[in-house]
């Protein structure tokens, strides 16, 4: 015997959900508590069970509908039995998902009515849309609170903007005047206005006219404009878009850095014109972390939205302080040099970038990048990832720590490690693994150099 | 150490020793003459207790054609002072309470500016994080010949006249030099006016400050006329005719308002001819000192004042992005009849540049209006309207209590509303409101 899935209450408030898509297909075989739908209501999005268990034999709606709650949404039944009687006995005999006749509902004149009132209030809507769909619930809230859904960065299944992407700007955006809502035109509309009680008005989206008197900042004097511009102005639009866009955790170690230190020691007692006599520090960081990224492809990677890639080649980025900002050259395939030609990758791109003659193809294919301050004497920090990569590290200064040797407490030189994940795609173990090995490379930093001479030799 | 030092209790300094005294700061405001400045004991307040005088007065003498016969109204200028009085004092141990009621404290004396946010007042010294200067204004006397004479006085004086002068000659035709022309008219005073320039009232729609000169029947207007001497019992000036000699017992010079800004220096703050410069926060251009109200040259009228004081408070205390607009600010004159206005004129509207639409009604096309006034009243709103966009820029009006809906034009323009928003609003009827709502309908 046939039955008819009904959708439940979500809550207390909740009288209807915008149906976001269906997980299953009619001729599925579904079983009691088998995923049916995920379901959008204004504060959440749910997913919705099936209460039967048998053959997928009828939807009521379609992907992008309004559905009330207590509403049949499927039938669940034997495969081939009659189901007819129970359409009948609801009055939505809905096209099924799949086929091209476009929805029709009780609600069918307002849609229409809604969309006609979108192009009346906000005509230039589409010159900027990001064309991100936009569900029929947060189109209805957008309406309601005048929230240009273009500019909306849409946190639904596949980038679709969702009523709480809505009131999520709405909370945080004054609203706009009725005429600033008629002349926004292609800029993103400010968070606050000059208007009264922050409203956005017209002034605000047209910046400061001619007839409008410029702020007069008396106090002028004791402050200073820069201009947004350049190298500034990309690495806000990044720093933002990494914060905004990923979910960033940052795990903080130390490795014993006596052998390093030692090794830079005799480095530096070399004659000047020895390959290895200008090596860093922080080339000996990087020549580990190539070697160790080598090891643990995942945190070698990209997160693109929907998924991950993995490299199987190192691109080592690292951070330079320049008078015009932070510059992030790469080192390209670095898992396969040696620790001299990594010293001489540092020297001449830092020195390109220093002198604003960076060639812009040695700026980018990173697949993971290294910061450095400890020169600065910090130890640890929160690095900002380097969107789409899913890892960066901030090398820090040595130090003395106490280390229990036996009976007796010594004092070992440690550089301080930060490393900052993408959580979304990497978790904190296989992070802190990552980490805990490239720790025990640096403290054994000798016979990892002696590894590479002896492998290239071998060769 | 005080949070916030204000010098002058008036509409501007005592609403911001409100507001700050309500998010818990600790304030002093000192002022020498009464609380309440000049709005509550000598200007906004006073005026219209005599005005309304006034218009009893009149009903009473036209009650005829309301069916009411009040066969023998008289004027009584000396009771129509005493309970002048009687308001003022109400008002100003209002202000007291409110005072006591932000916990502010007040100090009665002359402050002494000893530079930055430091006062002297009675011999002592204050200190506080912020100073704001809340000095007002004064009404100006210009270097006539006789203006020193006694019976030349300035509204302060006018409203504490006991004796009805038989002739009143009043020096500039703006809002304070009108209403009392209207008053002393009203009550059977022979009163001119005489203006510099061709039309008086500057700030309004020309077409409406000529049906305020109409309207104001009893009073002659003597326009494009400089006044070149004063004497014991004339006033004499010329205009393209020629010389003229108008015979006055008491003159009002009401050419203007002059900084109260003795003893500014000091601080070395910006100033521009006494008037204080200030930036949208209120800021001088000294760190911690802040201006407002009349004393910043920029608007002088009592609620603007208020508002400066509110956005300086705001930018002291709060989240700092309140700012002082201008272009919404309402004024009203209450004179018999009334006008407001605010926003942009017709005029002032071309002169921008801006392509423009104006819609007109009629206060005779309005019920209530109709219902309760003469036959001989009148009046009129106009809005004018961007062409391209629909936003209202201004809303002027002249007739009945005009004053008392003014606001509504203030939230129009805030609030960037076009006509057509206007057009679905509701208003109630009968309300003599609703020549706003006709004027959008009216729109060319």
């Amino acid at each position: 015997m046939a039955e008819v899935i009904i959708l439940p209450k979500l809550g207390n408030s909740v009288e209807s959900c915008i149906l976001l898509g269906w997980k299953v297909a009619i001729g599925d075989q579904v079983s009691e508590g088998t995923v049916l739908c995920e379901a959008e209501t204004d504060k959440t999005t749910v997913e919705v069970e099936s209460t039967a268990s048998g053959t997928l034999l009828h939807l009521f709606f379609q992907e992008d509908d309004e559905v009330e709650v207590f509403a049949p949404i499927a039938i669940v039944g034997s495969e081939g039995e009659d189901i007819s009687e129970l359409l009948e006995g609801h009055s939505s005999t809905e096209a099924p998902k799949g086929s091209d006749t476009p929805t029709k509902q009780a609600t069918t004149e307002v849609p229409s009515q809604v969309s006609q009132m979108q192009q009346e209030s906000s005509p230039q809507a589409t010159d900027f849309a990001t064309g991100a769909p936009v569900s029929p619930r947060a189109k209805s809230a957008a309406e309601q609170r005048g929230v240009p859904t273009a500019f909306l960065q849409g946190t639904g299944p596949g980038g679709r903007i969702i009523e709480r992407d809505v009131l999520a700007y709405a909370t945080t955006h004054e609203p706009l005047t009725p005429a600033a809502k008629d002349q926004l035109q292609g800029s993103l509309p400010p968070a606050v206005g000059s208007g009264v009680g922050g409203r956005v008005t017209t002034r605000d989206l047209h910046g400061t006219s001619a007839k409008q008197p410029a702020t007069t900042t008396l106090q002028a004097a004791e402050m200073v404009e820069v201009p947004l511009k350049g190298v500034r102005k990309i690495i806000a639009e990044r720093m933002h878009h990494s914060i905004q866009s990923t979910a960033q955790l940052t795990l903080n170690s130390y490795a014993d850095a006596t052998y390093m230190k030692r090794l830079r020691e005799r480095f530096k007692a070399l004659p000047q014109e020895h390959p290895l006599a200008k090596v860093s520090l922080n080339d000996m960081v990087l020549f580990a972390v190539a070697k160790t990224l080598k090891e643990h492809p995942h945190m070698n990677a990209h997160f693109l939205g929907d998924k991950v890639v993995q490299y199987g080649q190192v691109n080592l980025g690292f951070a330079v302080d320049t008078p015009k900002g932070l510059m992030v050259p790469v080192i390209k395939s670095a898992h396969t040099l040696s620790l001299e030609e990594i010293s001489v990758e540092t020297k001449t791109k830092g020195a390109a970038c220093g002198a604003g003659n960076i060639d812009p193809d040695s700026l980018q294919g990173g697949t993971f990048t290294v910061t450095n301050l400890g020169a600065l004497g910090i130890e640890h920090f929160t690095p900002v990832l380097n969107t789409p990569e899913i890892g960066i590290l901030g090398v820090g200064a040595i130090s003395l720590r106490p280390i229990q040797r036996g009976s007796k407490v010594v004092h070992i030189s440690h550089i301080a490690l930060s490393l900052t994940i993408d959580h979304q795609v990497i978790d904190g173990a296989p992070a802190a693994r990552f980490l805990k090995d490239l720790a025990e490379h640096i403290k054994n930093f000798d016979m990892l150099f002696m590894e590479k001479a002896y492998m290239s030799n071998k060769e | 150490m005080y949070d916030l030092i204000i010098v002058g209790a008036g509409p501007g300094g005592y609403v911001a020793a409100e507001r700050a005294g309500a998010l818990g700061k600790k304030v002093l405001i000192v002022e020498k003459g009464a609380l309440g400045g000049v709005c509550l004991n000598c200007g906004c307040i006073p005026t219209k207790t005599l005005l309304t005088s006034a218009k009893h007065y009149a009903y009473a003498k036209k009650g005829g054609e309301f069916g009411v016969e009040i066969p023998e109204a008289t004027f009584h200028l000396d009771k129509v002072i005493d309970r002048k009085d009687g308001v003022v004092k109400k008002l100003n141990v209002g202000v007291a309470f409110l005072m006591k009621h932000a916990k502010a404290e007040v100090i009665q004396g002359e402050a002494t500016f000893l530079g930055g946010t430091k006062i002297e007042v009675n011999g002592t010294t204050y200190e506080g994080k912020n100073l704001m200067i809340a000095t007002g204004s004064s009404p100006a006397m210009p270097p006539i010949e006789g203006a020193k004479l006694p019976h030349v006085v300035t509204s302060t004086e006018l409203l504490n006249l006991r004796e009805q002068p038989k002739s009143l000659v009043v020096i500039g035709g703006g809002v304070i030099g009108l209403e009392f022309a209207s008053f002393f008219s009203t009550i059977g005073t022979e009163v001119h006016v005489v203006e510099m320039v061709d039309e008086i009232l500057p700030m309004m729609d020309s077409e409406m400050s000529r049906m305020v000169r109409r309207s104001l029947g009893d009073v002659t207007f003597h326009l494009g006329a400089k006044v070149e001497k004063i004497t014991e019992t004339a006033v004499t000036y010329t205009d393209s005719k020629g010389t003229t000699e108008i015979p006055a017992d008491t003159v009002l010079m009401a050419v203007g308002r002059t900084p109260n800004s003795q003893g500014l220096e000091s601080l070395g703050v910006t100033m521009n001819k006494g008037w204080v410069e200030v930036n949208e926060k209120m800021e001088t251009s000294v760190p911690h000192v802040y201006a407002i109200g009349d004393i910043t040259g920029k608007s002088l009228l009592a609620h603007s004042a208020s508002r400066m004081g509110e956005v300086a408070v705001s930018t002291m205390f709060g989240d700092g992005r309140d700012s002082m607009r201008y272009h919404a600010i309402p004024w009203a004159l209450y004179t018999l009849p009334e006008a407001a206005g605010c926003g942009m004129t017709e005029t002032e509207a071309k002169d921008a540049g801006r392509d423009i639409k104006v819609g007109a009604a009629q206060m005779k096309s309005n019920g209530r209006f109709l219902a309760e006034s003469t036959a001989k009243d009148g009046g009129m709103c106009k809005v004018v309207v961007d062409a391209k966009t629909d936003v209202i820029l201004g809303v002027h009006m002249i007739g009945g209590l005009c004053s008392e809906m003014i606001h509504g034009a203030a939230i129009i323009i805030e609030g960037e509303f076009r006509a057509k928003d206007i057009r679905e609003t509701i208003f109630p009827h009968p309300t003599v409101a609703e020549v706003i709502r006709e004027a959008c309908f009216a729109l060319k």
